[in-house]
């Protein structure tokens, strides 16, 4: 009985100990895992943004995309992001929203320029929607949903047009989780904060985007935190900060892009 | 580890050395699914209870053989499984694990092998720590 335990031990040890040798190797680097998942969600952006670039109606007019760029640009650049992660597009629709797609796509729709009332509110959506690119939640979500199986099939051609509608259709309507969405709201903030852009104007869109509610009950049933709840944590977080805010665009510039947006739908949803 | 015994018979060496062909077989054909070659090795342990000492003691050390495996191959699959259908993704740690369980079933493997083959031939072939076990609870019939 001696001998077995002694077996028993030598025969754990070896186990454990040659997996703790082995996890210090870096074998997410050596096979470049990184790598095939980043090109793997490049080739998803690409297959999906066919697909919306398709239907959709993308507004495309130079003052449009130049205002977009800078918006991006600034906070990009305030984060050490590099620029080319984000490849932001405009579409008319009715429907405020805007949504983060794999590859760095970032569908921003032209009634959620139309309600912002200053180009601070766009910058803090705009900032909120990069958070969930950088933080990979986008990918998260997707794995979560359909499983990795299912993307990888798609990318390498065994996914039908059916099946890439319904999997664009849930990211771009569905709400990350509620820690995701926090953990994006916080992420946004310190990009706004660093890009010298004023957060207090986001409070505000998420006050106006959120004065629908009103059942707070409903609050805990939702998988997206309350505009409310997103309200106070984000106003809590930026009394702690100290804030250096510089004008984001021109007067002019900005009525010049609410204009190019403009369409004569009445807005009704509120997404983001 | 070897032990000479009483010589068996040729069905019986035959039985005894099936018990751990069974679970290779298994293996072979459902390789993803670690249960399989457990259930393989079960059934038979099952189907030869009545069978001679040699054979119930060898069915006995397979089955045991396959048990000691099961739950690292188990937690290996299920881990894969939640890469593949959540938003768990490969780490260093888990490449390391399966590298690590990899290696124990290679070993296991071989080990399984050369029992079946020695078992065939009528040598006692007795594996540290399970051949203990199995004779806690396999005893020869009164």
């Amino acid at each position: 009985m001696k001998s077995n335990s002694l077996w028993a031990i030598v025969i754990l040890g070896g186990f454990v100990g040659l997996f703790f040798w082995l996890r210090t190797i870096d074998w997410v680097g050596m096979f470049n895992i990184e790598k095939h998942t980043r090109d793997t969600e490049e080739q998803l952006g690409d297959l999906f943004w066919e697909h919306i670039g398709d239907e959709g109606d993308q507004i495309t007019d130079s003052a449009t995309v130049a205002t977009m760029d800078s918006l991006v640009s600034r906070i990009c650049v305030a984060n050490s992001i590099p620029r080319e992660h984000i490849k932001v597009h405009v579409f008319r629709a009715d429907v405020v929203n805007a949504f983060a797609m794999p590859g760095g796509h970032l569908v921003v729709n032209s009634a959620l320029i139309e309600d912002c009332k200053n180009p601070e509110q766009l910058c803090g959506v705009l900032a909120h929607e990069i958070a969930h690119i950088e933080l990979r939640h986008v990918m998260k979500k997707l794995v979560r949903e359909v499983g990795m199986s299912v993307l990888v099939n798609m990318t390498t051609g065994g996914g039908d047009g059916g099946q890439v509608g319904e999997v664009v259709g849930a990211f771009s309507s569905k709400a990350f989780d509620r820690d995701m969405e926090r953990e994006a709201d916080m992420k946004g903030l310190d990009y706004l904060v660093n890009a010298h852009v004023d957060p207090h104007p986001f409070v505000d869109f998420l006050y106006l985007t959120g004065d629908g509610e009103s059942d707070e009950t409903l609050e805990w049933l939702s998988t997206h935190p309350s505009s409310k709840e997103r309200m106070e944590y984000v106003l809590e977080e930026i009394g702690k900060r100290t804030l250096s805010n510089e004008v984001v665009l021109h007067t002019t510039t900005w009525e010049k892009l609410k204009e190019s947006v403009q369409t004569n739908v009445k807005t009704s949803t509120h997404a983001i | 580890m070897q032990t000479a015994l009483n010589a068996p018979l040729d069905h019986e060496m035959e039985k005894a050395s099936n018990s751990y062909l069974m679970s290779l077989l298994a293996l072979l054909v459902g390789a993803p699914l670690p249960i399989i070659n457990l259930i393989a090795t079960l059934i038979f342990y099952l189907g030869n209870r009545r069978s001679t000492y040699f054979v119930r003691w060898h069915c006995t050390q397979a089955l045991l053989s396959q048990l000691s495996v099961f739950f690292l191959n188990s937690y290996g699959f299920w881990w894969s499984v939640s890469i593949l259908f959540t938003d768990d993704t490969i780490s260093n740690e888990y490449i390391a694990y399966m590298i690590t369980v990899g290696l124990f079933n290679l070993f296991e493997f071989i080990s399984t092998l050369y029992t079946a083959i020695e078992v065939r031939k009528g040598v006692h072939v007795r594996w540290w720590i399970i051949g203990d076990l199995t004779d806690l609870i396999c005893k020869p019939k009164a």
